[in-house]
This record gives C-alpha cells, structure tokens and sequence, in this order.
C-alpha cells in the first residue's frame, strides 16, 4: 500500500497528478484509499491537515543575513554553542 | 525505466556499489589545516577564519569568498557536497543531487518544511537536522557558524558528507558557501550542486522574465542600513521583509512598526497605491503558490511569515538614454561607412 509520503513525492513527480484538480486529484486518491489526513488535505487546500499524520513541528527558514555583508560574523555566545555541538556529536 | 544492463548482468544497485564503494574512514591523523595555516590546535570554529589575516586587509568587495579550484584528494579523504533539494517535495530534487546524498556517509538537512525533511530521512538513514540550532534570541550567525562546524567535524574525520539546503544551497545560504570555502582551504573536494530556488519558481509562478526590464534583488534589511538605489523602472525583490529591520539577527519576526520604516523608504520611489505582490512558493505538492497583491501602504498591516517574498513590479517607464544612443548610431554609421568601429 503506498503510504502519504509515497503519494507525496508521487504527485511532486507526475506532470498530472501535479497539476490536477482538487476533484481529480482526490478522486484519485480516494480510489487508492489514501489516508484521511491526505484526502482532507487536497480536498481543503490546506495542507495543515498533514499534521494528523505527521506531527507538526515548526520550522524556521532564514539561512543568512545580508544585513551586514561586509563583516565575517562574531561568535557571541562562544561556550555555548560549542557545548551544543559537542553534544550532538558525542551522539553520533 | 531500466533499471539493469544485460550486457554486464548488473542491475543499477550492483553498479553503483561497484562504482561508489565507500572508502574505509580515515585513521585519526594529525589535521592538515593546523600545519597549513600554523593555528595549532583549537576550537574547530577558528578554522573558519582561515586565510582571514590576508583578507582582512582588503576590503569586504575585494575579498569575497569565490570558490578555489578543489586540492587534489585521496579516496580515503572527507569530502562535501552542498547540494539543493529545490523548493516543492518531489518535484525539484535533481538526479545528481540524489546521487550525493545517497552516497554521502552523513547527510545534514537545512530545510523548511518538517515534512520534506521526512522525506529526506527517507533517502538516507544518517540524517542530521540543522533545525535545533535556531534559536530565539541567538544570533543567526552564531547558528550558521555552527553548522558549518558541525559539516567540517564529518569531513575532517574522512566522512562523505552532504550538506541538504531547501532550495538553491548558495542563493541566501551562508553555510553552504563558507563550508565549502573552508573544506577546499583544507585540501578537502568539495563543491555545491545548484537547486531550483524560491527565485526560480517566483519568476515562473508570477510570470515575471527578470530580463524583460532588469530585477533588483536586496534582502530587505540591507536596504535599510545601507545606502542602495532602487531603479524603480525594473522589478524591485525584497527578501526575508517578515523580518526586516531586526539588526539583532536574533529575531524571526519583527512587526508593523519596522515594516512602515520599509514602506516609508520604499514610497520615495513608489506610490503608496502601487501593487506589490508579496509570494510563497509551494514547499508541498498538494499546495498552489501563495500570492497576495496589495497596496503598498497597506504593507505593515498584513500577516507576513520570514518565508513570504515581495515584489515591486515597475512604477515608471524605461527611459532612454539618448547620449549612449547618439554614440551607438555614430558608431553604426562609421561601420556603415566600412571603417571597423
């Protein structure tokens, strides 16, 4: 049976499936008795709805700062930071 | 699709273990870039100032850090690759940006979308999340010198190690850049794959082709501090405005008040009834592109995430330069003439 994330990266790859309507795509998914957190997703637009079945967890997306491109970035909380590296790497 | 080549009696799998055997790790050994730039040992983070004392005397736009030709490595090396899994789950990953992370030894993920990190876990079974590194109140750099660290420690003890960015890894991605440039100091192969960016699937969710009448791109912030000039008669792109104005970089969000400073910049060289198009591309497959137009005076009272994009399409009208006109049918006119201009 294929699973949510299956027909996630399903949809992302398949030119029809892709850009299919919301009628389509769920009478689709509905035939392939996609999970209920999938077919309430597609059918509301609103893809919250994925949280049911995969937890939700906030993430955050800024991955620099032009603010002042011509300075090479000060550590400021030097203990810190180290000791969270560390750990995450006596985890390995 | 096939999936074997007779003629070898191999199917793709055996090939690709043939062809990509991992090296055994390297034997812990004395590390190269404390004999090559003579820091002795410390902290990992001091590597990243390496050549740092030669640069520093340049100024910042004469020593921007431009890729250097890989060292020569042996198997037994680390290695990096920064590579970019594009905006959309399932849609953007490029084949080669497959290929690195499934032969990589370790995989760190900078995504934005807790699903498609789940997805990535799906990939590879050593997946490292870069996420728990934010922090409010923390300095972003702190965070993003961080990661480059914790990507130097793998390479630096002979791991393949592949760094995953949400869209383009060197399109608003400190890391990716300063890891690589530090891996290569060390002698380590490293380089970036590119990824379809949230720039990319702008111009194609929006219709707008940047060539048509040029395109600024400034993160928003920049803007502010710093003395720049908006060509109003091409496309004005403003990045991360969700959380414009915060000099900290310890925020995520800033509110109206910082927006209205923007707005009040922007208003020099634009109506306050000019349509911006604030945008967000779809991270999910099952999602449309998020597209709001408003008036720009009514930018600070809107809800807007650090994800959001917005875009000042023109205000005026090209104008000709009729100067560099006049020399261009001058210089037509000499060809014309036969004499080669």
């Amino acid at each position: 049976m294929t699973d949510t994330m299956d027909w996630l990266e399903a949809i992302g790859q398949d030119a029809t499936l892709r850009h299919a309507s919301t009628d389509e795509l769920t009478s689709t998914l509905e035939a392939a008795e996609a999970s209920e957190a999938l077919l309430a997703a597609v059918a509301s637009g609103d893809s919250a709805w994925l949280a049911q079945e995969f937890g939700y967890r906030p993430m955050m997306s800024p991955q620099s700062s032009q603010t002042f491109p011509e300075d090479e970035p000060e550590r400021e909380d030097e203990e810190e930071p180290d000791a969270e590296v560390r750990l995450a790497l006596s985890h390995d | 699709m096939v999936d074997n080549i007779p003629a070898l009696g191999l199917s793709l799998g055996q090939m690709a273990k043939a062809c990509f055997r991992r090296a055994e790790p390297a034997k812990p050994q004395a590390p190269r870039h404390e004999r090559q730039v003579g820091e002795g040992a410390g902290s990992p983070i001091g590597h990243m100032s390496l050549g740092a004392p030669a640069r520093g005397k340049l100024p910042y736009y004469l020593r921007m850090t431009m890729p250097t030709t890989p060292m020569p490595s042996r198997a037994s090396q680390g290695s990096l690759a920064c590579v970019g899994l594009g905006m959309t789950l399932g849609s953007h990953l490029t084949p080669l940006a497959r290929s690195h992370i499934m032969q990589a030894d370790v995989v760190f993920a900078g995504l934005s979308d807790g699903i498609v990190e789940m997805w990535l876990q799906r990939m590879h079974p050593d997946v490292r999340s870069l996420q728990s590194y934010y922090r409010e109140g923390k300095s972003r750099f702190t965070t993003y010198q961080q990661w480059v660290e914790l990507m130097m420690t793998e390479v630096r003890a002979g791991k393949r190690v592949c760094g995953v960015f949400y869209g383009h890894p060197g399109i608003f991605a400190w890391s990716p850049h300063k890891v690589i440039e530090i891996a290569r100091a060390e002698g380590y192969a490293a380089h970036m794959e590119p990824g379809i960016s949230a720039e990319d699937c702008l111009y194609a969710d929006l219709g707008i082709d940047p060539g048509r009448f040029g395109c600024q791109h400034f993160e928003a912030s920049q803007l502010l501090l710093f003395e720049r000039r908006i060509d109003p008669t091409g496309y004005l792109v403003l990045w991360q405005v969700g959380l414009v104005g915060d000099r900290s970089l310890a925020r995520f969000q800033t509110g109206p008040a910082y927006r209205q400073v923007l707005v009040d910049l922007l208003s020099k060289d634009y109506p306050l009834d000019h349509e911006v198009i604030v945008y967000r591309a779809a991270t999910l497959p099952i999602q449309k592109p998020r597209i709001r137009r408003v008036a720009l005076r009514d930018l600070p009272s809107i809800e807007l995430t650090a994800e959001e994009t917005v875009v000042l399409p023109p205000a005026q009208r090209l104008k000709p330069n009729l100067a560099m006109q006049a020399r261009l049918a001058a210089l037509d006119e000499q060809e014309n003439a036969g004499v080669p201009a």
